[in-house]
């Protein structure tokens, strides 16, 4: 799939599910200052094994942007702290995390915030800023 | 001694050092709730349409925003105290409006079931004197409730566990992540597929029942056989398992209706989440997602994420939540179309766009009252140091006199 | 647990004796045990080699604040979670019906305590690690949950 859309596009795109969870470090920041850089760093981010990374060949740090049916948002990849088997990638809880999660629900009012499809590739884009990230404030 | 409101264990045993009416430092507390009691840097101001008032104003103009509203919604909550909870039922009832809390997206259909006793629970400290087999499924308390370990599950010697974890307790850990909780369960990690619960849980239903389980057989023996010698079982359901299985609750029900000696606790993050729920459910028979009319109405329609697509509200009251942040994008969009009124501690992105902002007091440490521990168990906070804030207590009293 | 081998892997195994010892393999021993610093190693302080020196500083965290006993807290790890403070056997010998039991330590004889959202450590010469009767005890950390706690 990568190779097709490759001749296409600077680079190629990937399928990739991604679920949500809660890390410490982000949620001391986000007390301290959800405006500010720390919160940023730790929310913008998509942590990947070691194994999805050479895959799709990404190194860790690198942006990458992606997109869903309900959003799109740029964020940085980072590996794994421990290894994991891969095919599923993590996002901490956050405005970034919430750009792609669907608004359908089947009318029961839960999103499925733990079980997301993606489509993720290099981006040249600097990380979204959280401003963008808030309807109201698009426009300005 | 004072309370930490920095997630659900409410710790009560936080020693601060105040120094000119803020916090210096804090022990006992972990890093959530250090931060937590310390505070943000940039408190909420007082203002209408994004112009800076006074207190009074933005009551008055709130009061006005809500009373003219046809369908006017209060949402938040999880942050509040009690006393403030049940103000906001009033409140509700009164404006004839729909009131949803953060457990509408989070843990409400389990804690629903644990006020409705569809399931057997218990307290922490009954954890902590009596359990020996603890299982962590789709939860992370070492990041979420970094103290539940150490305080009451795992670490702690107890009534009847007087040698220590190593002998005394097994902690087991149910995840797609090798969380920080896995990690300490080092041999009893189990790791399951993205919404491989209820699989998970049908497997180990067969091999309790007598059967050959079809799925990872060896290890879901082995599981079954500790499940079944367990003198004190404990279940902690994240929001892992709860969104993993919100269709089918029952299976669950089913897996703990085998297991005679264990107990389920869902996993709460905001401090006093299970406090709105038990509030509301005495008061209506119902945990979230009530509209009142004269009479109660509860449907999933209310839903806070229903509500916000559907554009069916238009008049928001949001008080210590921020749906700006942890709702999907796609979804908060309604919100920069309809006047938002914020009440919180702390500018929010949710406040950035609110027409009428109030700041409150860091309830626990700026003003007292009680809160509802993640078990059930009623907390007393205290107030810490003296300030102007009022109180969401005072500020919802307000609201309603003004209403 | 961090290893000679993994710290050998990452330097210049060339055994050119700049630091003084006589191979790259001593030079890693050195390094574990702390008595001496990467920068000792000058080849690796080379761009070529500066994938290699990150892994080694990211090994090797800061040493700053060791106690006289070898035991680094590493605070920027630590999340306060207060699991060490209980399962220390020392600290539930001598603080039964404070640490022992969970609640926060009752009096100034346990060795760990959570200050500022993070884990200190006092009365350090209890640790079962020292004296005339030690014992080489993990009790703090394997409840770590993110390796704040080490020995050198």
């Amino acid at each position: 799939m990568g190779m097709d859309l490759g001749k296409f596009l600077n680079s190629p795109e990937f399928e990739i599910r991604i679920t949500t969870y809660r890390d410490i470090f982000q949620v001391e920041a986000l007390e301290r200052d959800r405006f500010g850089e720390e919160y940023k760093k730790l929310s913008a981010t998509i942590m990947m094994s070691r194994n999805d990374l050479q895959k799709m060949g990404f190194k860790s740090g690198d942006r990458v942007r992606l997109t869903s049916n309900s959003g799109s948002v740029v964020v940085e990849a980072k590996e794994n702290k421990r290894d994991e088997p891969g095919g599923i990638a993590f996002m901490v809880n956050s405005p970034w995390s919430n750009a792609i999660v669907s608004g359908e629900t089947g009318g029961k009012g839960i999103p499925e915030f733990k079980n997301m499809t993606a489509k993720i590739s290099l981006a040249k884009e600097e990380v979204t800023p959280l401003e963008k990230l808030m309807p109201g404030m698009r426009q300005a | 001694m004072v309370t930490c409101t920095g997630c659900a264990l409410l710790c009560d045993d936080i020693e601060v050092v105040v120094e000119n009416n803020r916090i210096k430092e804090t022990r006992n507390a972990c890093r959530r709730g250090a931060a937590r009691m310390k505070g943000c840097v940039n408190r909420l101001i007082p203002s209408i349409y994004q112009k800076p008032s006074d207190i009074d104003s933005s009551i008055k103009k709130a009061a006005e925003i809500l009373k003219n509203a046809k369908s006017p919604m209060l949402f938040g909550w999880s942050n509040s105290t009690c006393e403030a909870q049940v103000k906001g039922i009033g409140l509700a009832r009164k404006l004839n409006a729909i009131i949803d809390d953060t457990s509408s997206f989070c843990q409400g259909i389990l804690i629903e079931k644990v006020l409705q006793k569809k399931f057997r629970t218990c307290s922490l400290e009954d954890v902590r004197n009596r359990a020996d087999v603890l299982i962590y499924w789709g939860s992370d308390a070492q990041d979420s409730q970094p103290r539940h370990l150490s305080r009451f599950s795992y670490f702690p010697r107890g009534e009847t566990r007087q040698r220590g974890y190593e002998e005394d307790r097994v902690a087991i850990a149910i995840d797609v992540r090798e969380s920080n909780t896995a990690k300490i369960c080092k041999g009893h990690f189990y790791r399951i597929p993205l919404k491989g619960d209820r699989e998970f849980i049908l497997a180990l239903i067969d091999a309790l029942s007598g059967k050959v389980p079809s799925y990872d057989t060896k290890k879901i023996l082995e599981l079954a056989g500790i499940l079944k010698k367990a003198e004190f079982g404990a279940i902690f359901a994240g929001i892992g398992l709860t969104y993993s299985i919100k269709e089918d609750l029952v299976v669950l029900l089913t897996l703990v209706d085998l297991l005679p000696n264990f107990h389920i606790m869902p996993m709460v993050g905001h401090y006093n989440m299970r406090g709105f729920n038990e509030n509301l459910f005495r008061e209506t028979g119902f945990v979230n997602r009530v509209k009142f009319d004269g009479n109660v109405n509860h449907e999933d329609k209310y839903s806070i994420l229903e509500v916000l697509k559907e554009k069916r509200t238009d008049a928001l009251l949001v008080i210590g939540g921020d749906p700006l942040s942890s709702l999907p994008g796609t979804v908060v969009k309604h919100l920069s179309a309809i006047p938002v009124i914020c009440i919180d501690p702390c500018a929010t992105l949710t406040s950035k766009i609110a027409v009428v902002t109030i700041p409150c007091a860091v309830s626990g440490v700026e003003s007292d009252g009680t809160a509802v521990r993640m078990d059930g168990e009623t907390v007393k906070l205290s107030k810490v140091m003296e300030n102007n804030y009022l109180s969401d207590e005072k500020i919802l009293t307000r609201l309603m006199r003004a209403i | 647990m961090l290893t000679v081998m993994e710290l050998y892997q990452l330097l210049p195994k060339t055994n050119c004796k700049k630091c003084g010892e006589s191979t790259c393999m001593a030079f890693a021993v050195a390094l574990l045990s702390r008595k001496r610093k990467i920068a000792e190693c000058t080849p690796i302080l080379e761009e070529n080699f500066k994938k290699q020196r990150e892994k080694l500083e990211a090994l090797l965290l800061p040493t700053a604040g060791a106690e006289e006993t070898g035991m680094i807290v590493h605070t920027e790890l630590c999340t306060g979670c207060g699991n060490c403070v209980v399962a220390c056997p020392v600290d539930v010998a001598n603080d039964p019906k404070g640490a022992a039991i969970g609640r926060a330590p009752s009096n100034d004889k346990v060795i760990f305590k959570v200050v500022e959202g993070k884990v200190v450590a006092s009365n350090i010469k209890e640790c079962r690690r020292f004296g005339k009767n030690r014992v080489l005890c993990y009790a703090c950390i394997d409840p770590c949950p993110t390796g704040a706690i080490e020995f050198v």
